[in-house]
């Protein structure tokens, strides 16, 4: 780039002194932030200033030892710029995007020598830089509530756990209660249809007892057969056994045993109340 | 089917269940059709319950037992149903469950009625 420079910067700044770049880093750290005096606004703003004032100046910029670079700016335009081993937009770039940046603001005397590796004016790059920034917050939102999601569900599985272990506890007391007149228990999640905890049961027949449940509700909503299905239902099956399903809420029991060994009046009187009770002080 | 030993399964039922009779309907299984019914509103719930027993004889067909004399529902409220499949018919008796004890409806008036039915039928 040729011409004399026409502008001279007028921005205020205490730069006096420090126009010898290696004394910084002999001086450790303090020195290297007394190098670069300015700070507090970002590295588009001051772009934008001196391009609206049409300024010609180097703009140095310094996030830390191995993040610093600079702008070479003519009369307002900006012309180069180098950042590590970028350069060009992809240094702009770069450099636009950085926070709590110090900055430091040179004279050109003669731009003769500059070489220009941006073409772009400053107001495109801006706004590049300022989408670059959008996409790259969401994905971190999207990485973020990903973890967050992978613990909400952990936490359910290990509440899930819990409550399994609980039931599990809760046949128990029913297979000790009942002893040989138990012929197989289960416990299902009606709206999931997930076998909770079972005894002596493949889970197609717990399965199968659930859909006949889910029959009974559709058959009891439409009105016809009352105010709904109420919280338990008796199949009467061949081969003196009896099947007794309890509604609790988004659970179901469904319990075979063999009524010539436990009558159906013994379950419903003396197991059922118990099954009920021990059932809703687990809470859950 | 001797329809004057119908009706008396009909009145031995009343009888029987007192104050906790509700209503009463016997239909046929193939096409729904009612055979006698002490309640015209009744007639829907025990269609209904036609096709229920159907869906839970072929789901009971994938498990060791089948379905045996009876089943009955608890529905929300103070009403309970007890559904009787007679083969070709079916029984479909509502009752007030506060007002009937489930050991008797089991244990007392359902053989009476099942006896009085199969006399009905082969008459």
């Amino acid at each position: 780039m040729d011409g004399a420079v026409k502008k001279y910067f007028k921005l205020i700044v205490d730069n006096e002194g420090m126009e010898s770049g290696s004394h910084a880093d002999k001086e450790g750290v303090k020195d290297e932030l007394q190098r670069w005096p300015l700070f507090g606004l970002s590295v588009g703003s001051f772009l934008q200033v001196i391009n609206m004032e049409q300024q010609t100046c180097l703009l140095e910029v310094y996030r830390s030892a191995d993040q610093q670079g600079h702008f070479s700016i003519v009369e307002g335009v900006l012309c180069k710029a180098i950042c590590g081993d970028r350069e060009g937009e992809d240094a702009a770039m770069e450099m636009i995007s950085w926070e709590n940046v110090r900055l430091n603001i040179k004279q050109i005397l003669n731009t003769s020598g500059i070489e220009r590796n941006i073409e772009k004016n400053l107001m495109l790059l801006l706004m590049e830089s300022s989408r670059r920034r959008d996409e790259a917050e969401e994905n971190n939102q999207i990485q973020e509530s990903k973890v967050e999601t992978e613990d909400t569900e952990e936490e359910e599985l290990l509440v899930r756990d819990v409550e399994r272990a609980q039931l599990d506890a809760c046949l128990k007391i029913l297979t000790k209660d009942m002893g040989d007149s138990l012929i197989s228990g289960s416990i299902i999640c009606i709206q999931s249809a997930k076998v909770l905890a079972s005894y002596n049961i493949k889970p197609e027949a717990a399965a199968l007892f659930n859909s006949i449940t889910d029959y009974f509700r559709n058959a009891f909503a439409g009105g016809a057969l009352g105010g709904g299905l109420g919280d338990h239902y008796v199949l009467d099956l061949k081969e003196k056994q009896t099947l007794v399903v309890l509604i609790l809420g988004e659970y179901q029991w469904a319990i075979v045993f063999n009524n010539a060994k436990c009558s159906l009046g013994l379950f419903r009187n003396i197991i059922m109340p118990k099954v009920v009770k021990t059932f809703n002080e687990m809470n859950l | 089917m001797n329809i004057q030993k119908l009706n008396l399964c009909m009145d031995i039922l009343r009888k029987d269940l007192g104050d906790g009779f509700v209503a009463s309907c016997i239909i046929t299984t193939e096409d729904g059709q009612v055979l006698i019914s002490t309640d015209q509103a009744n007639i829907a719930s025990a269609t209904i319950l036609n096709d229920a027993t159907t869906f839970i004889s072929n789901a009971m067909k994938t498990y060791p037992t089948e379905l045996g004399q009876y089943y009955y529902i608890d529905v929300a409220g103070n009403m309970a149903v007890l559904v009787i499949p007679f083969g070709n018919y079916q029984w479909t008796i509502t009752i007030n469950k506060k007002l009937v004890k489930l050991g008797l409806l089991l244990n007392v008036v359902l053989p009476a009625i099942i006896n009085a039915f199969e006399d009905a039928a082969v008459s």
